[in-house]
């Protein structure tokens, strides 16, 4: 049944947005815990944290997301839990953004001198206080861009959580599709609405960037 | 008992011996000054007495306590052993007085407008007060490296280390930076500084170590080691210096 395409589809589309916000939102969130979990663990003293870390690191960024997502919604219904699109979302992305994330910060970390931990160290500073007080602080400016970078991508990457059953942006695109078969008009109208979100995250982070140079 | 005493200290990299067995005593009080030729372990050395590099043989005590125990806590250590290096080390993103007060708050819990008070104190010294509310990299390297040397001194050390503190100086800054530091030994603070300047050696050490090839070579009273070398070696690295 083809009907025409109408400002109440292009509502609808604006209306499915807010899943791809919400599904952003959780993911950075829970790729935000992780992620720093593992930055840490990566610049650990110890070698066997260290190892931990890599071995986390590797493993999610030698694997599809959507192998992940696959797991935790169709994977544990098999053995009898039922896991709710939400809870697989949630656990999917978070670890997917966490190594993500983790290996940026892990980078930003490092490229703070060995010399400021050293000066810490001399002033009686413990590991934490080194970090917190030193190395973070300076590493949080250089984590700007490309954290903004990845949740840019990430924003994009929600459209893959419609395999389990989320009806996100995309998914709400190829629904709309289907009844009023005007892809062209439909799909860029859905590149658009990504547009509006993103554009203004990478413009922001610029402004966040100079600022905090200036600044310090 | 000696403040610093060092027995018979091996430090390598992989196959690459910096230290050969070193042993040294620094009394409280005393002016250490270190020379000799770039890699012949002084840094090395001076970076063992706070366990800043850690030690594949011998002993490293400090008033008693052995740096080199992996039981001893290396943090109450270094409240009283401050350091100062070649490269300032400053933390750019805090302005002088926090980089100053960080440590004496967060270490010794000193209140903030006591610590505000400590860190004018401390730049007084350094004749830099006017600098307590700017940026590091808004300081000559001159001003940096006494800025370091106040952030050293507002832990109220019992010992000091220096590490070539002037090397990173273009040559009209030094100056300034070897007033301060003769300022705090006339202070009565116990010293041990890596340098190139043996001018400043002279002037203000009490005794002079050179070290070659990873061991004391030589050493003795400032003046005479300086002026009457017994070692070839050492005659050789103070012409070469020298001229």
């Amino acid at each position: 049944m083809i009907r025409e395409l109408s400002y109440i589809d292009v509502l609808y589309l604006i209306a499915a947005t807010r899943w791809t916000l919400a599904l952003t939102a959780i993911a950075f969130m829970g790729g935000g815990i992780v992620g720093l979990a593992i930055a840490l663990l990566r610049v650990s003293s110890l070698p066997p944290l260290r190892w931990l870390g890599a071995i986390y690191v590797h493993a999610v960024q030698g694997t599809p997301l959507l192998a992940w997502l696959f797991v935790f919604f169709f994977g544990l219904s098999i053995f009898g839990f039922t896991v709710s699109p939400w809870l697989a979302a949630a656990a999917a992305y978070s670890i997917y953004a966490g190594a993500f994330l983790g290996e940026i910060w892990r980078g930003c970390l490092q490229a703070i001198p060995r010399t400021q931990w050293e000066a810490g160290a001399s002033l009686g500073l413990g590991f934490t206080q080194q970090l917190r007080y030193i190395i973070v602080p300076q590493a949080l400016r250089l984590a700007i861009p490309p954290t903004v970078g990845f949740l840019v991508q990430l924003i994009k990457n929600t459209s893959l959580a419609a395999v389990i059953g989320f009806i996100e942006l995309t998914r709400e695109g190829q629904l709309t599709t289907a009844t009023t078969f005007r892809p062209f008009t439909v799909y860029l109208i859905v590149a658009a609405i990504y547009f509006a979100l993103c554009f203004p995250l990478t413009q922001w982070s610029r402004r966040l960037e100079r600022r905090l140079h200036v600044a310090r | 008992m000696s403040l610093v005493e060092l027995k018979n200290v091996v430090k390598r990299y992989g196959t690459n011996t910096v230290l050969n067995g070193v042993s040294l005593t620094v009394e409280k009080g005393e002016i250490i000054a270190i020379i000799g030729r770039s890699g012949s372990g002084k840094s090395t050395m001076l970076r063992c007495v706070n366990g800043l590099e850690p030690i594949q043989g011998g002993t490293v005590a400090f008033d008693g306590i052995v740096v080199n125990d992996p039981a001893t806590d290396l943090r109450k250590l270094r409240q009283h052993v401050g350091i100062v290096f070649q490269s300032f080390n400053l933390f750019p993103h805090l302005l002088v007085e926090k980089n100053i007060t960080l440590a004496p708050k967060v270490v010794k819990g000193v209140p903030p407008a006591e610590a505000r008070a400590l860190a004018e104190a401390v730049l007084r010294k350094v004749g830099l007060a006017e600098k307590i509310d700017a940026y590091p990299d808004q300081l000559s390297g001159g001003q940096q490296q006494r800025v370091a040397i106040a952030r050293s001194l507002a832990m109220q050390p019992q010992l000091m280390l220096f590490d070539e503190i002037t090397s990173a100086l273009d040559p009209e800054l030094v100056g300034e930076v070897l007033k301060v530091l003769e300022e705090v030994a006339r202070e009565g603070m116990t010293m041990m500084l890596v340098t190139h300047e043996i001018g400043f050696a002279r002037k203000v050490a009490n005794r002079v170590v050179f070290m070659h090839e990873g061991k004391i070579w030589e050493q003795g009273p400032a003046a005479e080691t300086l002026g009457k070398p017994r070692t070839p070696e050492l005659e050789t690295f103070l012409s070469a210096v020298l001229h």
